[in-house]
């Protein structure tokens, strides 16, 4: 699978975790840092525990379902740190959105050339709100 | 007007790259079908039954000449010479082909325009009162807050994938023109007991299979927090908005469902996090985007001024277009015209490529090159002095753009049904060419008063329906178009929803239906009451008996 991560092409990067978020809230003898969550998860919840997660996947299961991006956005606004990774029904024309609201890692669907997908980060290069990516409003600059 | 800088600019031409590659790879088989309709929605591409249909964005409403110009060539160039203005005032092409939309974007970008947003499950265009910043009884411009919500919105990255479309309207006079009650944010500008500017924030309100009216989430918002208060709602609703059935998922199901009081709680707890920080306008922004709306230049009363009295005595169609097409001015010698768009050749909203050249040249001429789009399909010439009236008017008369009909009957808002889209159950425009036939006579309209009649070709309710003083749904039974009539409804300060009068009307039947109910109104007013306060006050009852009593004229 391509994993794009930091702004360019991963070649050694951790598989997909694959503990979801509830599963390892129940289970004291998991000892991942890794998990899987989605829409569907107590995301205050989530919030609470990100500090014990070097790595967060937030599952897209159809592209529509928007709900990950206020997920990695509400992560990185409470200092998360880690890891970010879109998972699932990812591809290029989405990336870039999923960048700006937080996302550092994108594992791409099958079809998804990777090289072609890298190149869609900052394909517009202007924005006019404030955003995870740390730049501020249009008016502030 | 707003006019952009570099930034504005570099995102436009960056957006038509970005399209015109997505375009490339969906032609080339390497973007799916089903991910590239997001795409294009987005995009204001739709694809109707004869062929695609674009949407462009004419945010709230305000345009100058040279943008109509544009909208002009491009009708000439890509599409069949005509446009069509819809309720959320943009304009859409019913015939372009898919290819060729990069180009057209790139032409728009070239004038300061695109589609973005026009579709798609995403914040739409930002609509207002088309009398913005000019008219008597203006409490404060909307315009300035339009172009700051446009801009906050436009490429949202958190927003762009939201549970279902999100429109907002504002308004900032003692009546409301944006139909604010109906949409998911209304917003309210007015000043408290304390004499300070803010928004009455509504939410949930809407149309479509579930009309509601919103309600009021917050009293007063000060403004320089409009964008962070803004941001907490579309963040409450991304993440609880209903995403399993797409009849479920606009935000007034959200706010029904939880409540107006758990959800203004929802709201304020997300606010807390982005109050005060980076959303929060500065006043130096404030001043800068309102320093684009400053008044044009206006001419001295004196100067402004003819002898009205005596232009009207010699030409009697010119007074009655006088007193039925313009409006109060808040600048003395001054009046607000609405162009209609509603004549008995074209479908209400077209409008020809020849007319919008001419009326880019009237605006030229006589409004400061400056133009608007209203949610009822007409265009507005928001400045016009008071000795330019008669040759505006002769000059409107020559490109069939000159009825006198704004207010009534005839000026209705027509959505362009089964003709065109593909999701229609019913004809519509076959409606608003028989309406016009039989109701030609205009001092009948006149002596109607005010009627507004809005026709919606399925329950997506485009036509706006539900809030039309006389509302038509078409509905589709038993292979058979046929129209359930609405009665009471209201997108003003008193805004209601219409209730059914009864049973479906077959299609040659309309007319005939009009009629009894507006012989019904005639019979029972009172001295001075409209149409809407005859309906309110005398009920259904007499409508039903004149309707169904002794006719069978349902289609069952």
């Amino acid at each position: 699978m391509a994993l794009i991560k930091d702004q360019q092409l991963s070649l050694s990067h951790a598989a997909t975790p694959h503990i979801r978020f509830a599963d390892w809230l129940d289970d004291d003898l998991v000892i991942s840092d890794a998990v899987l969550t989605n829409g569907a998860d107590d995301l205050a919840c989530l919030l609470a525990n990100a500090n014990k997660l070097s790595v967060i996947a937030i599952e897209f299961e159809t592209f529509a379902d928007g709900r990950g991006f206020s997920m990695a956005r509400m992560l990185r606004r409470d200092g998360y740190q880690g890891e970010i990774r879109a998972v699932g029904d990812v591809a290029m024309d989405r990336i870039e959105f999923m960048h700006r609201v937080g996302f550092n890692a994108f594992e791409l669907r099958e079809d998804q050339d990777a090289l072609q997908a890298l190149a869609k980060l900052g394909e517009v290069s202007v924005h006019f709100q404030p955003s995870a990516d740390g730049k501020g409003p249009a008016y502030m600059r | 007007m707003y006019a952009y800088n570099q930034f504005d600019q570099t995102l436009v031409d960056q957006r038509v790259d970005q399209y015109r590659d997505q375009t490339r790879r969906y032609l080339a088989g390497e973007i799916p079908e089903a991910e590239f309709r997001v795409l294009r929605l987005m995009n204001g591409l739709y694809i109707q039954r004869l062929a695609p249909m674009l949407r462009v964005a004419i945010p709230y409403g305000l345009m100058k000449s040279d943008q109509l110009r544009t909208l002009a060539q491009i009708s000439r160039t890509y599409d069949k010479g005509y446009g069509h203005f819809t309720t959320r005032q943009n304009m859409q092409f019913n015939w372009p082909t898919l290819e060729s939309v990069p180009d057209i974007l790139a032409d728009l970008a070239k004038v300061q325009m695109h589609a973005i947003q026009t579709s798609g499950a995403c914040i739409r265009n930002t609509t207002t009162d088309p009398f913005a910043g000019v008219s008597a009884d203006e409490i404060e411009d909307t315009r300035p807050w339009c172009e700051m919500i446009r801009q906050w919105s436009t490429l949202h990255p958190e927003f762009a994938y939201l549970p279902r479309k999100f429109k907002i309207a504002v308004s900032g006079s003692s009546s409301d023109r944006a139909a604010s009650q109906v949409h998911d944010i209304g917003l309210h500008l007015y000043h408290n007991e304390q004499g300070e500017m803010g928004f009455e924030v509504l939410v949930g309100g809407g149309l479509g299979r579930t009309p509601v009216i919103g309600k009021t989430v917050r009293k007063f918002l000060e403004p320089q927090e409009l964008l962070s208060y803004l941001d907490a709602v579309l963040r409450v609703y991304n993440l609880n908005g209903r995403r399993d059935n797409k009849y479920k998922a606009r935000i007034k199901i959200l706010v029904n469902a939880v409540g107006i009081d758990a959800f203004a709680e929802m709201v304020e707890a997300e606010w807390q996090f982005t109050k005060g920080k980076d959303l929060r306008l500065p006043t130096a922004e404030i001043e800068r985007v309102k320093g684009f709306f400053k008044p044009p230049n206006y001419l001295s009363v004196e100067n402004a001024q003819s002898s009205l009295k005596a232009e009207m005595a010699a030409h009697p169609q010119f007074a009655k277009w006088y007193k039925q097409n313009t409006r109060d001015h808040k600048q003395p010698g001054y009046r607000i015209v609405v162009v209609a768009l509603k004549n008995q050749l074209q479908a209400p909203g077209d409008v020809s490529h020849q007319q919008m050249d001419g009326i880019a040249s009237l605006a030229d001429q006589f409004s400061f090159a400056e133009l608007r789009s209203t949610h009822d399909q007409n265009l507005v010439l928001a400045d016009v002095a008071q000795r330019d009236l008669l040759s505006l008017w002769l000059k409107l008369t020559d490109l069939g753009m000159a009825r006198a009909n704004i207010g009534t009957l005839t000026d209705m808002i027509n959505c362009p049904g089964l003709d065109f889209c593909s999701l229609a159950n019913a004809e519509t425009l076959i409606l608003s060419r028989q309406i016009n036939e039989t109701f030609d006579d205009m001092d009948y309209q006149y002596e109607l008063g005010e009627i507004q009649l809005k026709i919606s070709g399925c329950i997506n309710a485009c036509g706006h329906h539900h809030v039309g003083h006389i509302g038509i749904l078409g509905v589709e039974k038993g292979g058979k178009q046929v129209y359930q009539f609405t009665l009471g409804g209201s997108a003003s300060n008193d805004a209601s929803l219409g209730k059914t009068l009864g049973r479906s009307i077959d299609q040659d039947q309309v007319v005939v239906v009009i009629g009894q109910i507006l012989d019904v109104y005639v019979q029972q007013r009172k001295t001075d009451e409209t149409f809407l306060q005859t309906v309110r006050r005398i009920g259904f009852a007499p409508f039903k008996e004149r309707v169904y009593g002794t006719h069978q004229r349902s289609a069952a």
